[in-house]
């Protein structure tokens, strides 16, 4: 047989699709790992991250204090004008945890009232809005799937 | 106010849409692609679904397939997502939010092509939906990767020629869209286009070839 046959003898199984993708994405990633030596980490972040052990909010600490606006950085400072005046903000109870607690970060982050992150919903809002349209597309498919089997 | 350095591929921006660091922007070339991905998308929302008729040799008989208003609805729904998120992908000025968008076309042409009550057709969508999920890895790594190298994500920057992109987060970006839009590969292949509620298949096209023409534009551009 010649190649282009025993190529498109494979290609022809739509089955065998996910397969010779996994492939390309291996062959990829030998490239991306072999090239590695090349590419640097740039210092210069916009969206900065680091954990400081000490901070109550950790890791989740973006600075400020609450009611004064806190240094955030944005790639275009003038399409988010009022960045950084909630980012510190923390209701009394979740202040209450923070002033007695370091270890409690995740807490505080994913109760309503705790720590808002300004990168995900001011200046990076939009990426936020279009996740939850992805997972909300997401349950709307499993929804149809297994309700569909139902008489109206 | 924005402005393009290099012109050459797709012209100077005619707008740009801010949102934070999001700079949403139309160029000549995805103008084009925007009103195209535009027109498809009323079209999947005005028309009916096609209702086949197949009929049977030697004789008088012919079946009718019949389209129930429940799987109307939800198909044009799909359809109407993917023609929003294909738009959202042209307009888009940020790579991870392209990235996003591309996910989402997807999860929805899944949606489409899995709304079909066929065991054929949904074996398929089954190998699509591994397929679209495995994608996700490459395209997010890829967009990692620009992160951690540049710095940043807007297009803005990324496009200026001081700004080098490495070549494997070019790359992993290009096969993770392919992942997405190999979604027509299997319409063609189990033969969806011949299924009931024809006109929604369409966005799945629509949506591979106007998704592919961006990303090419976007990793010529970096």
């Amino acid at each position: 047989m010649s190649i282009i046959r025993k190529v498109s003898k494979i290609l022809q199984n739509q089955n065998n699709l996910v397969r010779v993708y996994s492939l390309l994405v291996i062959f990829v990633i030998i490239i991306g790992i072999a090239t590695l030596p090349l590419i640097s980490y740039n210092e210069n972040q916009l969206y900065p991250k680091s954990v400081d052990m000490k901070s109550p909010l950790n890791p989740y600490d973006r600075g400020g204090e609450p009611f004064e606006k806190a240094e955030v950085k944005a790639q275009y400072p003038e399409n988010s004008r009022y960045l950084g005046y909630v980012t510190a903000y923390l209701t009394p109870f979740s202040l209450f945890i923070s002033y007695n607690t370091l270890y409690a970060g995740t807490t505080i982050v994913s109760h309503p009232g705790g720590i808002i992150d300004e990168i995900l919903y001011n200046t990076r809002g939009l990426d936020t809005i279009i996740e939850t349209s992805i997972l909300f597309i997401a349950f709307a498919i499993a929804m149809f799937l297994f309700r569909r089997n139902e008489k109206e | 106010m924005y402005e393009l350095e290099n012109i050459n591929i797709e012209g100077q921006v005619v707008t740009f849409i801010p949102f934070g660091d999001i700079v949403g922007y139309l160029t000549p070339y995805t103008a084009i692609l925007f009103i195209f991905a535009a027109v498809f998308t009323i079209i999947a929302l005005i028309s009916k679904p096609e209702k086949q008729v197949d009929i049977a040799f030697g004789g008088d008989a012919y079946y009718t397939k019949n389209v129930s208003v429940k799987q109307m609805r939800f198909q044009r729904f799909m359809a109407a997502a993917c023609g929003l998120a294909t738009m959202g992908g042209v307009l888009s000025g940020d790579v991870f939010n392209f990235t996003l968008f591309t996910a989402m076309v997807g999860i929805t042409n899944i949606g489409i092509v899995a709304s079909i009550k066929n065991r054929h057709i949904l074996d398929n969508a089954y190998e699509y939906g591994i397929l679209a999920m495995v994608g996700t890895l490459p395209l997010f790594a890829g967009a990692a990767i620009i992160v951690a190298t540049t710095g940043t994500l807007s297009m803005w920057i990324l496009f200026t020629p001081l700004v080098t992109v490495p070549l494997v987060a070019k790359l992993l970006l290009v096969i993770g869209v392919l992942a997405e839009g190999m979604a027509p590969v299997y319409v063609a292949k189990a033969e969806i286009t011949r299924a009931p509620g024809a006109p929604f298949i369409l966005m799945v096209h629509v949506s591979s070839l106007v998704l592919f023409l961006r990303v090419i534009e976007i990793v010529i551009s970096m």
